[in-house]
């Protein structure tokens, strides 16, 4: 499609520092890992892969403020041009989303990279399975649950902010709306955990127990049974449907505002 | 008919609005938009264009409704609205990307008869990027012409050149609405004058009927508006 | 031909009928001969910033006076024999009147009007 195409290049041209940025921040996380000089290595390791999670939690972060420009563009009438462009709210509204999401997964997968260098530090070696599974499965989770439905939260919310700025008090609303955020957030993380593992888990890293047996030796009985219990359930696959699914009611709703709105 | 007002009115909490307002466009015309501050005429251009939804009365744009038609209609507004990192051809791309009628060739052409410089729109005077908007409006083959204050804020040569390519680019099956505030400068163009006052029709005339009957274009305006 | 050729006042009356003055005065004063190019319309609509209906319709008018024609693909043409001579008399008497009248309102006699013209013609 030729008019996704461009509203991508569109996207890409508005956001490239931002996309540089964030990547380019991972050399500063990367330096940053290795600046850790404590003695005992699962302290060294345990801090380093907080600084990975940290770096995955700003990441976030930066991504919505990338996404949710449109309110400066509105300004400018940027978002005029664009309203009175060939091309479906959906159209727009899918553009934006998926350049996000391409620059989400290149730095989610090389945290996932990092997370593999740093457990190489370490001394753990991981076999090919457990590797991919470290840099494309984890940071796939992990992006489905957190990543996409956040920020298609986002841009429902700046679109519908932006859309009625015009015909009433728009802030009322968004700001609703954002007030709101981590109540909805809770609400949905208890009625998820409620709902997990109805479904056959996903079993993930079978094989990195081992190989950190291997490193750090044998552990302690507890911990035993909630390798062996982790093990066998594997990662809720529920999680992943209902972020998958609202992600896309979300951006639905978003591309139908946009195309009823006015500017 | 190119678009059709019936009974139209805007309401909003801005200043701007239009109330009960009915007026025919058909094809081959070059109207005058004209009114003070506040009189409707960006509103009346922009229900047309499809930004704004009619609050009552029926708007009809080819036959269907306004946003619905929208690619078939040239809107250039008064808000400065291109990314100040673009380029002449950053826009060539995004117009042909976005907008199966944009011309590229012709698009090439006017950038030269309306002297814009090839630079990024920060670097460019408002006079500059004034043309270059119009460049790409006039660029595209459409058959209706919305533009709002094309010339406001530009500079007297920019203006002159900017009214000649209207004159050179316009096709006689083509309708071009045009509200100005330089009355004078822009009256040799306008087949009909449309004068709105407080959102309502105040007179719509043939131009060169006001000058048989002994005035003009701008004198009505003073007459009517005042 | 160039803007200043053309003389137009947006006040002075349609535009359409300025046209045809702004012709016949070319024409009187020999800056258009018979056989003559005019511009087309759109290249003087461009110039004059006018619409091009206006000059199409001008261009009609005369062409309905039997001053211009049409020849097609090539353009807009004085005709050969476009009655020049009858032009340039039909504007002295316009001229002539125009002056009669004013000078009257000004409450002068025949013999000053005349002297006036004389030393007027004399001087220039």
């Amino acid at each position: 499609m030729k008019s996704l195409r461009t509203l991508l290049w569109l996207e890409h041209r508005r956001s490239w520092v931002w996309m540089a940025s964030l990547l380019g921040s991972l050399a500063f996380w990367a330096w940053g890992i290795k600046q850790v000089r404590v003695m005992e290595v699962g302290e060294r390791l345990g801090i380093r892969a907080g600084l990975l999670a940290m770096a995955a939690a700003v990441g976030v972060f930066v991504l919505c403020l990338m996404i949710g420009r449109i309110r400066a563009e509105t300004r400018h009438g940027q978002y005029q041009v664009l309203l009175l462009t060939p091309p479906s709210g959906y159209t727009h509204v899918a553009a934006r989303y998926l350049y996000a999401i391409g620059v989400a997964l290149v730095y989610f997968i090389t945290i996932g990279f990092l997370y593999w260098w740093i457990m190489a530090l370490a001394g753990i070696h991981l076999d090919p399975t457990t590797l991919i599974e470290l840099v494309l499965a984890v940071p796939f989770y992990a992006m489905c649950i957190t990543v996409l439905p956040l920020l298609a939260w986002t841009l429902l919310l700046m679109v519908f902010i932006s859309a009625y700025r015009v015909s009433g008090p728009g802030w009322v609303p968004g700001t609703v709306m954002l007030l709101g955020t981590p109540f909805v957030f809770r609400w949905l993380g208890e009625g998820i955990v409620r709902v997990s593992y109805s479904l056959p888990g996903w079993r993930l890293f079978a094989n990195a127990p081992a190989a950190l047996i291997e490193r750090f030796g044998q552990p302690d009985p507890e911990a035993v049974l909630e390798i062996d219990r982790f093990l066998y359930l594997g990662v809720p696959l529920e999680p992943l449907l209902i972020m998958l699914a609202l992600a896309a009611v979300m951006l639905v709703i978003a591309g139908r505002i946009w195309q009823e709105v006015e500017a | 008919m190119l678009a059709r007002l019936q009974n139209v009115t805007k309401r909003y909490r801005t200043t701007e609005g239009v109330r009960d307002l009915s007026l025919d466009f058909p094809e081959g015309e070059i109207v005058g938009v004209l009114g003070l501050n506040g009189s409707g005429k960006s509103t009346m251009l922009k229900l047309i264009a499809g930004l704004l939804f009619p609050t009552a009365g029926t708007l009809t744009v080819f036959g269907g409704s306004a946003r619905g038609n929208r690619s078939r209609t040239v809107f250039l507004g008064e808000t400065d609205t291109l990314w100040p990192w673009m380029t002449p051809r950053d826009a060539c791309r995004l117009m042909t990307g976005l907008y199966p009628d944009f011309e590229p060739h012709r698009f090439d052409e006017l950038l030269d008869v309306l002297d814009v410089p090839r630079r990024k729109t920060k670097a460019m005077s408002k006079g500059e990027r004034g043309r270059l908007r119009l460049a790409m409006a006039l660029a595209r083959s459409a058959k209706l012409y919305l533009l709002d204050e094309p010339l406001a804020g530009i500079d007297l040569l920019s203006r002159e050149k900017i009214l000649m390519s209207l004159v050179r680019e316009w096709h006689t099956d083509e309708t071009i609405l045009l509200s100005t505030h330089e009355v004078a400068e822009a009256e040799g163009l306008f087949e009909r004058a449309i004068y709105l006052r407080d959102g309502r029709l105040a007179l719509d005339v043939p131009a060169e009927q006001l000058r048989q009957q002994g005035g003009s274009v701008v004198q009505t305006f003073k007459e009517v508006l005042a | 031909m160039t803007a200043e050729t053309w003389v137009l006042d947006l006040n002075a009356g349609p535009i359409f009928e300025q046209i045809g003055k702004n012709v016949r005065m070319q024409l009187a004063r020999g800056d258009l001969v018979p056989g003559g190019r005019l511009p087309s319309a759109r290249d003087l609509a461009a110039t004059l910033s006018v619409n091009p209906n206006t000059i199409v319709h001008a261009y009609g008018e005369l062409e309905a006076q039997g001053i211009i024609e049409k020849r097609r693909g090539l353009g807009t043409f004085v005709k050969e024999d476009a009655p020049v001579e009858t032009m340039r008399m039909d504007m002295l008497k316009e001229i002539a009147e125009t002056f009669v009248n004013e000078v009257r309102q000004l409450g002068v006699e025949n013999a000053e009007a005349m002297a006036a013209l004389k030393e007027a013609w004399d001087a220039g």
